[in-house]
């Protein structure tokens, strides 16, 4: 990478950003607590820049080499484009039925419904706090599904590898009394780093 | 006035446009009662605005399950969220026919849809709108990829003649195999055969008779077989199955029955009779083998010792 390109964060720019999807997750666990009438555990969100490859080493270190699903939905508006990713540990699918209330045996069909189901929720959760952070509203294209029953690697195997650097916001939902383990990652395409810094440099001031 | 004449021309402009835009469009109240229907909706469904204001939406659509659409609407109602439905999950919400009645391959219209709130002026979400978009071009290219592609893998592991998995594939399935007993160590069976002077059959009888052969001999084999088991063709006329739980009495049984099932067997080519036999060596996966390949030379060096016995006969690899 041509190190005159590259962007770096300074302190005080990750903290905001770190406080905002903050401010945004804890919306979203308080509406998600409401939703599945159970209470939501949060990571504190993980601000890094980060390359193609960074993006699995970072989803391999937090999920291990257990076999895992994910899905991923693109959004925009007000100048920020990114795509969001839920990447579900296998082990989880059979608490995340009874979270949802899903009365029918799992395959992989009703796994695929749910995933979708945990999509709409977490990612617009998630996605809509930070909106009301920034003051913008996003659009939504469908989620699509990434993969079922794969690793890591296997799972972002067929993803581009076009751009070199994306500013990744990586946070861990935990359900209490729920062996639901899913990490969410909210990535922006580089072009949008240079117009998120700007409006963060406006709540700084 | 002419303000006035404006704003009404721009609200005009706005229905005009809902009205046309080629997706579907319907506005529902938390009861799920129909408070817009757009002419997509009106002409896919060949229902008029007043045959369906007011009523539900599961009522006159029944092939839409409820409890699924009222779980995905149920977040959009508390979450104020969007939620989002594909054809992957369910081909369509609404049983509409193909756009294109008479090209389209497809029967019905493939159907991705958005859920959105719709918030009212005291910031509450009392209405959801469904947006219902065809894409059944796209769903069918797709699944005819996947189809395609599917049909690829199966033929890049197939060997033409026999229709047994391809050395390359069998492999893969050795490899495999030998990994999982690693994990889970079971009884697993290694079986490799070759036909008996077949350089003989080919001179005696040419090419196409000694390809007959081969397919009979693959078509006997796989009589044999149960599902579990891994058959391929290794070679010109060399053959290797991993018989899944099965030890080596288990093994014997089988290599007994398929070498006698061979020996009987009448294979006519042109009018002539070839009789032919088979030499078989076993060997069972054991802690002294440390590889597939270490695997195979056992199995290898028990049909070695069979052909040395003189043939149509079966040996097994004692470690």
């Amino acid at each position: 990478m041509d190190a005159a390109n590259t962007i770096n964060l300074s302190a005080d720019e990750r903290d905001c950003l770190q406080e905002i999807t903050n401010v945004a997750m804890g919306q979203a666990a308080d509406h998600l607590a409401r939703l599945l009438d159970q209470f939501v555990v949060l990571s504190i969100p993980h601000v890094e820049l980060l390359s193609p490859s960074d993006i699995a080493m970072a989803l391999q270190s937090l999920q291990g080499p257990q076999s895992v699903s994910g899905v991923c939905q693109g959004f925009l508006g007000g100048g920020l484009a990114g795509e969001c990713m839920l990447i579900f540990n296998d082990a989880s699918f059979q608490d995340l039925a009874s979270l949802f209330k899903y009365e029918s045996e799992l395959d992989e069909h009703t796994e695929h419904e749910l995933l979708m189901d945990a999509a709409n929720v977490l990612v617009g959760a998630c996605l809509k706090g930070l909106a009301e952070q920034l003051d913008v509203e996003f659009s939504f294209g469908p989620p699509m599904l990434l993969g079922q029953h794969l690793c890591i690697d296997e799972l972002l195997k067929n993803t581009n590898k076009l751009w070199k650097q994306a500013l990744v916001v990586e946070i861990n939902y935990r359900i209490e009394d729920f062996n639901v383990n899913c990490d969410l990652l909210l990535i922006l395409t580089e072009d949008s780093i240079h117009r998120l810094l700007t409006k963060i440099a406006c709540l700084l001031d | 006035m002419a303000e006035k004449i404006n704003i009404l021309d721009e609200l005009h402009w706005l229905m005009d446009v809902l009205q046309s835009i080629d997706v579907g469009l319907v506005v529902l109240n938390q009861d799920f009662e129909i408070e817009l229907w757009n002419s997509f909706m009106q002409n896919h469904s060949a229902l008029m605005p007043s045959d369906v204001m007011g009523k539900s939406l599961f009522s006159l659509f029944p092939e839409l399950p409820e409890n699924w659409f009222r779980r995905k609407a149920e977040s959009v109602f508390v979450l104020h969220n969007a939620a989002f439905t594909t054809w992957e999950q369910r081909q369509y919400l609404i049983k509409f026919k193909n756009y294109r009645p008479i090209t389209g391959v497809a029967e019905y219209m493939y159907q991705n849809s958005t859920i959105v709130p719709l918030i009212d002026t005291q910031g509450d979400v009392n209405h959801i709108c469904l947006i219902i978009y065809d894409v059944t071009d796209t769903a069918v290219n797709k699944e005819g990829m996947r189809n395609a592609n599917a049909q690829l893998e199966q033929l890049s592991r197939t060997d033409r003649l026999t229709q047994l998995f391809n050395r390359g594939w069998w492999e893969e399935c050795l490899e495999k195999e030998f990994k999982r007993n690693q994990r889970q160590p079971s009884d697993c069976c290694l079986v490799m055969f070759d036909i008996d002077h077949f350089k003989k059959v080919n001179d005696t009888y040419g090419h196409p008779a000694g390809d007959e052969v081969i397919r009979r001999t693959a078509e006997t084999l796989r009589n044999n077989l149960r599902d579990v088991d891994i058959a391929g063709r290794y070679g010109g006329e060399e053959f290797a199955i991993i018989l899944i739980n099965a030890d080596e009495d288990g093994a014997g049984i089988f290599a007994e029955r398929l070498r006698a099932n061979i020996e009987s067997l009448e294979v006519f080519y042109d009018g002539t009779q070839i009789p032919y036999t088979i030499s078989l060596g076993i060997s069972q996966l054991n802690e002294k083998i440390n590889s597939p390949g270490g695997w195979i030379e056992a199995a290898d060096s028990a049909l070695y010792e069979a052909k040395h016995a003189g043939r149509n006969c079966w040996k097994v690899n004692k470690p």
